[in-house]
């Protein structure tokens, strides 16, 4: 277990590590000068002032002296500050990202309550009406764009009914971007967990259970039911992953003032310090989230052994 | 953004390569209902974005053709926007951008990522080990993360987006394709070309690439709605196409400001992009059933 | 001697899309009390397939047993209601499975998979049920059973997996154990022990054994009749010493034959019967073997041949009839 979880630690450390690469790289592949491009849409700024700000970059030194001086800054946790306004990008990351974590894990909880739930019914009632039903519903689910899946949910639940706030980030307001992320998700999910359900129900086990004499409930509660849900922890990381991709387009939809607004607002600006730190951030929570899951799954699946 | 692919690696068998056999196959294929939808959906668009100029009944640019914000009537069927342009004829113009955007997108990925699934899964040693490991990198970004890196590097645009979308794909397209590879190369067809001499350019293009076809069309097929919910996405933030784009995802965007007064200038791009999507899913569903070897058996 | 269990014109289809599959058609027999019958046939030969329907284990749908009755210990088990079926089930009579290795759940332990059976059957209490589980075990030939018993099942070998079914099937004392190729999915040099640890175990709890193998020479020590089906029916039925010696149907002394070459190991003389089972979806007409065998007469082609007593016990369904004794003998000769 301990290997497993070093080599498991490693994978991630060696994934963030090239994320800061080309977090670096980024800026090189801008076509154009970056620098100008930056400043482009700000107030104007002379030539003297462009190269002032190209030296505080280090955009004017060998690009490997560029990468070592930005792990340098960023391993004591200075990520640079933003284009406009001079705030530390950092700071302004970690403000938000609690919203954002809030938002993807909520989503996260939605869609596999829902996606686990309709796919373990489909699968069970193979063939049936109840069967389609679900599955056309989720192929629908998989089909209809989060945002505007998003929008006709505020024009229902907040405009009509008045129910949710239209937008804002406090916990009243979590109850509408969670389900949209969440729905969206769950369709696919629902479809993943009907599949491996339906290999689980076909597999020889179920019929030596059955074959004891085992009552229906117990041979789904005890045999199957284990079985599918090592398939579903198997998906959590991948769907958290998912989550945290699909906030981004839901956060602006219901202006929810997670990492994923601000991404969106900085690309605008072209804000490249501000973008470089949203991937570090991002990547990094992935790789941590994923190595959890990944631990967890190990350790509900006996068959998995570390070495 | 981007829409999770349900099977990574589907079972399929290699693509029916006779005519009769592919006419069998296109059979079985039009048998299930879902597909049958999807190919009529497809159709329908298709024809609808060939056909842009004559279905339309107004320029989809032109201003004023009707009062602003005007709900969905028997001159406009869909409304109008707040510039008092056609949404009908909007939407139907869209349709031309947004399968352009959905088949090159998957056009660059796909290309890409078979190359580079194909190069290491064949290769073996240590290029194996660079290029699938830089894969598994880019892989757990996921390709919402690829596709704004993307964006923000190229700048907004329609054209940047569409790069964007097809970058971030590459990474899926290489490891099922890679996957593909190593299956086809333990087989004994392949190690007999091999022992025969066969180069390699020989081997990967002629003995290799026909085999993996069919898995790779069906992640293509439901690609192209990966693609084109990803790409109107980024219209939607601002970051694909711009106004006054007739694209889906920009018209919803627009729209964003005054669905309260006009709930249609977002609901029916919103359809648009639902109902493309839901054709390339149902006929991605269809041909991974009628390609899938034990359904066949069944 | 005591009928345990009769089963009578048992019908059994699979309801497909690419048509109806008669699985198993019209089979009737029975099997006595502490009897050992075989039931040898090809795969696809309805031999698991006509078991699993008296379990009530096929899956529904497509499965459905569509006409019979299989009486054991005096019920109709197709008329029993789902939970007195399941009240029987691994109870009174119990099956194990060709594959151990899918056959048992990955993911739960040996503990558990043996002991839900015996709480639940024998009413047992979970300490007493597991003191039961590892005595099987031992009795299974498990060595260090009260340690292993807390394994999973990939953490033994196949050979010890088929060790765990039997002791899982022989759980709660069953009156007729169902072993359905237990042997084919393991390494030829375990078969002679599985077959001896159910011997064995048969003969102290005087049970009844129904062994269902493709392997007709597995039978030689262990089985007191078989049944040899084809296509879904029993085309001959025997007492062991009849079958191997007198057996009349020509399909019995192919595979007769396919032993004995194997026995003189004389490669040139191997012949297996040539040609594939039928389709059980479009069923031919007439004798089901008639296209492979090299005694069909014109009326083998068009009418099935009944099942008619030859001799004590032994029935074959066959118009010719041939003499396998001669026909056996002289296969012998030349390889000889």
């Amino acid at each position: 277990m301990t290997r497993y979880f070093i080599k498991r630690l490693l994978g991630g450390l060696f994934t963030i590590w090239i994320t800061t690469i080309a977090v670096t790289l980024l800026i090189h592949l801008v076509p154009g000068d970056p620098v100008q491009i930056m400043y482009a849409q700000s107030q104007s700024t002379t030539p003297e002032q462009i190269e002032q700000i190209r030296r505080n970059l280090g955009l004017d030194r060998p690009i490997y002296e560029q990468y070592i001086m930005y792990m340098g800054r960023v391993l004591q946790g200075d990520f640079g500050t933003t284009i406009r306004g001079n705030q530390p990008v950092l700071d302004l990351l970690l403000v938000r990202l609690p919203n954002t974590l809030l938002l993807a894990v909520t989503s996260l909880i939605i869609t596999m309550v829902v996606g686990v739930t309709a796919g373990f019914f489909a699968a069970y009632k193979r063939g049936t009406w109840i069967d389609t039903t679900l599955m056309t519903g989720a192929i629908v689910g998989i089909s209809v764009p989060s945002f505007w899946l998003g929008l006709m949910l505020i024009s229902i639940f907040s405009v009509r009914l008045g129910w949710f706030p239209v937008s804002g980030t406090n916990l009243n307001n979590l109850v509408l971007p969670a389900l949209t992320l969440g729905l969206a998700n769950a369709a696919s999910v629902s479809r993943l967990t009907r599949s491996s359900m339906l290999d689980v129900l076909s597999q020889d086990y179920m019929r030596t259970a059955r074959a004891k004499g085992l009552a229906e409930t117990l041979v789904l509660s005890r045999h199957a039911f284990r079985n599918g849900m090592i398939n579903v922890v198997n998906m959590l990381g991948l769907q958290f992953t998912y989550m945290m991709g699909g906030a981004i387009v839901v956060e602006n939809v219901f202006a929810w003032n997670g990492i994923g607004r601000l991404a969106i607002q900085s690309i605008f600006q072209r804000d490249y310090p501000t973008i470089q730190g949203f991937i570090l951030i991002f990547a990094t929570v992935v790789v941590i989230v994923s190595i959890v899951l990944d631990l967890l799954y190990a350790w509900i699946d006996p068959r998995i052994t570390y070495n | 953004m981007t829409q999770q692919i349900t099977t990574p690696t589907p079972p399929v068998a290699p693509l029916p390569s006779k005519n009769r056999e592919f006419r069998r196959f296109l059979q079985v294929l039009f048998r299930s209902p879902g597909a049958k939808i999807g190919g009529v959906i497809l159709l329908v668009t298709t024809i609808v974005a060939i056909f842009a100029p004559a279905i339309a009944p107004f320029d989809p640019l032109e201003m004023g053709v009707g009062s602003t914000l005007q709900p969905p009537s028997a001159e406009h069927w869909f409304g109008t926007d707040d510039f008092g342009r056609d949404l009908f004829s909007r939407i139907v113009y869209g349709s031309r951008l947004t399968l352009r955007i959905g088949l090159v997108a998957v056009f660059i990925s796909m290309t890409a990522g078979v190359l580079l699934g194909m190069v290491a899964g064949y290769a073996g040693g240590w290029v194996e080990a660079v290029l699938m490991r830089g894969v598994d990198v880019l892989f757990s970004f996921t390709e919402t993360l690829i596709a704004l890196a993307a964006v923000a590097v190229l700048g907004p645009s329609l054209t940047n987006a569409t790069i964007a979308v097809g970058i971030s794909s590459i990474p899926f397209y290489a490891r099922v394709t890679y996957g593909a590879v190593l299956v086809e190369k333990n087989k004994e067809y392949f190690k007999a070309a091999q022992a025969v001499g066969a180069k390699h350019f020989r081997l990967i293009f002629r003995h290799i690439l026909p085999n993996i076809l069919s898995p790779i069309i069906v992640v293509a097929t439901v690609g192209v709605s990966v693609a084109v919910l990803s790409a109107s996405a980024l219209s939607f933030l601002g970051l694909g196409a711009q106004p006054p784009s007739p694209e889906w995802g920009a018209i919803l965007a627009a729209g964003r400001d005054y669905f309260r007064r006009a709930p249609w200038v977002t609901t029916f791009p919103g359809l648009a992009i639902a109902i493309t999507v839901l054709g390339f899913n149902l006929l991605g569903d269809g041909l991974r059933e009628a390609l899938d070897p034990q359904q066949r058996r069944s | 001697m005591a009928r345990l269990l009769d089963v009578q014109n048992l019908k059994t289809r699979f309801f497909t899309q690419n048509g109806v599959v008669h699985a198993v058609n019209d089979v009737s027999f029975h099997v006595n009390a502490q009897e050992t019958v075989g039931i040898v046939g090809e795969s696809g030969s309805g031999k698991s397939i006509t078991m699993l329907s008296a379990m009530r284990l096929i899956p529904s749908p497509p499965g459905k047993i569509v006409g019979g009755e299989v009486m054991f210990q005096g019920r109709d088990l197709l008329k029993l209601s789902v939970r007195e079926m399941r009240s029987l089930r691994g109870n009174r009579l119990s099956m194990i499975f060709q594959d151990p290795m899918t056959s048992l759940n990955p993911v739960l332990r040996v503990e558990k998979q043996m002991t839900e059976a015996i709480q639940l059957h024998l009413g047992m209490a979970r300490s007493e049920a597991k003191a039961r589980a590892v005595e099987l075990l031992e009795q299974v030939g498990i060595p260090g059973a009260r340690d292993r018993i807390r394994n999973y099942p990939h953490q033994f070998s196949g050979g010890m997996r088929q060790r765990v079914m039997i002791a899982m099937g022989l759980a709660c004392n069953p009156d007729l154990l169902i072993a359905d190729e237990p042997t084919t999915a393991l390494d030829v040099t375990i078969h002679a022990q599985i077959v001896e640890i159910v011997k064995q175990l048969k003969e102290e709890r005087g049970m009844a054994v129904i062994w269902i193998t493709h392997d007709l020479s597995l039978l030689a020590g262990l089985a007191d009749r078989i049944l040899v089906m084809y296509a879904g029916q029993i085309v001959e039925q025997a007492p062991l010493h009849a079958l191997y010696h007198h057996p009349r149907h020509p399909y019995t002394i192919g595979l007769l034959q396919s032993i004995l070459r194997l026995d003189e190991q004389r490669q040139e003389h191997l012949k297996s019967i040539d040609g594939l089972p039928p389709s059980l979806v479009n069923y031919p007409q007439g004798c089901p073997f008639a296209p492979r065998c090299e005694f069909a007469i014109a009326k083998c082609h068009s009418e099935d041949p009944p099942l008619e007593p030859v001799g004590v016990n032994h029935q074959v369904a066959c118009w010719v009839k041939p003499e396998g004794a001669d026909i056996l003998q002289a296969s012998q000769s030349a390889t000889a």
